[in-house]
C-alpha cells in the first residue's frame, strides 16, 4: 500500500514538473514572438507611416490647390476620392500598428524592461490620446475628406512618434546586442 | 570581406552610379524606371556588368538598390504638379503618341513594377494613386473637350 502511494506521489511530481517545464517554454516562445511582432510594428511605423515627408504628402493642400486650378470636375472628384482612401488607409495602419505595440507593452515589456511609473503613465496617456485622435480623424476623413483636420493629423502623428520613442527603449532593453546587430545588417535603409 | 569594407564599397559604387549615370537622367521618375529595368523580375536582384566588374556583383546590386530607393523617395516627396510635369516629359521622351502612352499606362499600369522591393505598401499606394491622377490630368489636357471644363465648379476643401 505504502509502495503504491509513493509510486503515485512520484508520478504526480513528475507530471507536475513536466507541466511546469512546458509552461515555462511556451512563455519564452510567447515573449520572443511578441518581441518580433513589436519590432516589426515599430519598423513599419518609423519607416513607412510616420516620416514627415510621407504624412505631409498625403495631407498636402498644395496638391488640392493644383488640381482645383488645373483639372476638370471629374478629376477633382477622382483626386478627392483617392486622397480620402489613402488618408483612411494611413489612419487604419497607424492604429493597427500602435495596437500591436500596446499589446506588447501590456503583455511583455512592462514586466521585463523596468519602465518607470512615470514613463508607463506617459505611455498610457499617449496610447489613449492616439486612440482618440485616430477615431476623430477617421470620422473627419470619412465626412469631410483629408484636408479639414490638419491639427488632428499633427496630434495623432506626435502621439505615435512618442509611443515609438518609448517602445524603442523597451525593445532595446529586451533585445540582445547580437540580435540588434543582425537586425541592422539584414534590414536595408528605408525606401 | 568585413561589413565595413562592403559598406564603403557600396557607398563608392552609389557615388559612381550617381555621377556617371543618374546625373544624365535628372528626373526621379525616369531614374526609377531606369533602375527598375536593371532588376531581374524573378529574383529582385539588380545587374550591371560594368559596376560588377569594378566592384562585385553583390556590391553593384546593393548600390543600385540604394539608388532605386532614393529615386523612389524623391518622386514620392514631390508635389502632384511636379509629378504631372515629370510624367509629361517622360511620355515625350518615349517618342510615342501621347494618347497611346496614356492609354497604355492606364490599362497596364506598368508603374506598379517600378517601385523598390522593400517599399512600404502605403508609400507605394500613394505613388500609384498620384500617378493615376497625373495620367487623368494629362489625358484631359490632350482632350480639348475635357480641358475646357477645368474652370468648372470646384471642390471645397471639405469634399
Amino acid at each position: 500500500m505504502i509502495q503504491l502511494i509513493l509510486f503515485l506521489l512520484v508520478g504526480a511530481l513528475l507530471l507536475l514538473s513536466l507541466l511546469l517545464f512546458a509552461g515555462r517554454n511556451s512563455g519564452a516562445e510567447g515573449t520572443g514572438a511578441a518581441l518580433v511582432e513589436a519590432q516589426q510594428a515599430l519598423k513599419t511605423l518609423q519607416r513607412g507611416l510616420l516620416p514627415a515627408p510621407i504624412v505631409s504628402r498625403i495631407f498636402a493642400a498644395d496638391d488640392l490647390e493644383y488640381v482645383r486650378r488645373n483639372a476638370p470636375q471629374n478629376i477633382q472628384e477622382l483626386f478627392s476620392r483617392e486622397r480620402r482612401r489613402i488618408a483612411l488607409d494611413w489612419v487604419r495602419h497607424v492604429r493597427s500598428e500602435v495596437i500591436r505595440l500596446q499589446h506588447f507593452h501590456r503583455e511583455t515589456a512592462r514586466f521585463y524592461s523596468e519602465l518607470k511609473m512615470r514613463t508607463e503613465l506617459e505611455l498610457a496617456l499617449n496610447f489613449a490620446a492616439l486612440a482618440l485622435a485616430c477615431r476623430a480623424l477617421q470620422i473627419a476623413l470619412f465626412l469631410r475628406g483629408p484636408y479639414p483636420a490638419p491639427r488632428i493629423v499633427e496630434a495623432a502623428t506626435a502621439a505615435a512618434v512618442r509611443i515609438c520613442s518609448i517602445s524603442e527603449i523597451s525593445l532595446a532593453f529586451l533585445t540582445p546586442p547580437g540580435l540588434t546587430a543582425f537586425d541592422k545588417q539584414s534590414i536595408g535603409p528605408a525606401a | 570581406m568585413s561589413s565595413s569594407t562592403t559598406r564603403m564599397d557600396v557607398e563608392r559604387a552609389v557615388d559612381d552610379v550617381r555621377r556617371r549615370t543618374l546625373s544624365r537622367i535628372p528626373r526621379p521618375l525616369d531614374q526609377m524606371v531606369y533602375l527598375a529595368s536593371m532588376r531581374d523580375y524573378n529574383t529582385g536582384l539588380y545587374y550591371h556588368d560594368g559596376l560588377a566588374a569594378t566592384y562585385t556583383q553583390e556590391v553593384a546590386c546593393e548600390a543600385l538598390a540604394e539608388c532605386h530607393r532614393e529615386a523612389f523617395r524623391r518622386l514620392l516627396e514631390g508635389s502632384l504638379e511636379q509629378l504631372v510635369g515629370q510624367l509629361e516629359s517622360y511620355a515625350g521622351s518615349t517618342h510615342t503618341n501621347p494618347r497611346d502612352f496614356i492609354a497604355t499606362w492606364k490599362k497596364l499600369e506598368p508603374y506598379r513594377v517600378t517601385v523598390p522591393v522593400e517599399t512600404e505598401p502605403l508609400s507605394a499606394e500613394l505613388l500609384f494613386s498620384n500617378l493615376k491622377i497625373a495620367l487623368a490630368i494629362l489625358e484631359s489636357r490632350s482632350d480639348p473637350r475635357q480641358g475646357a471644363q477645368a474652370a468648372s465648379p470646384r471642390l471645397s476643401p471639405g469634399q
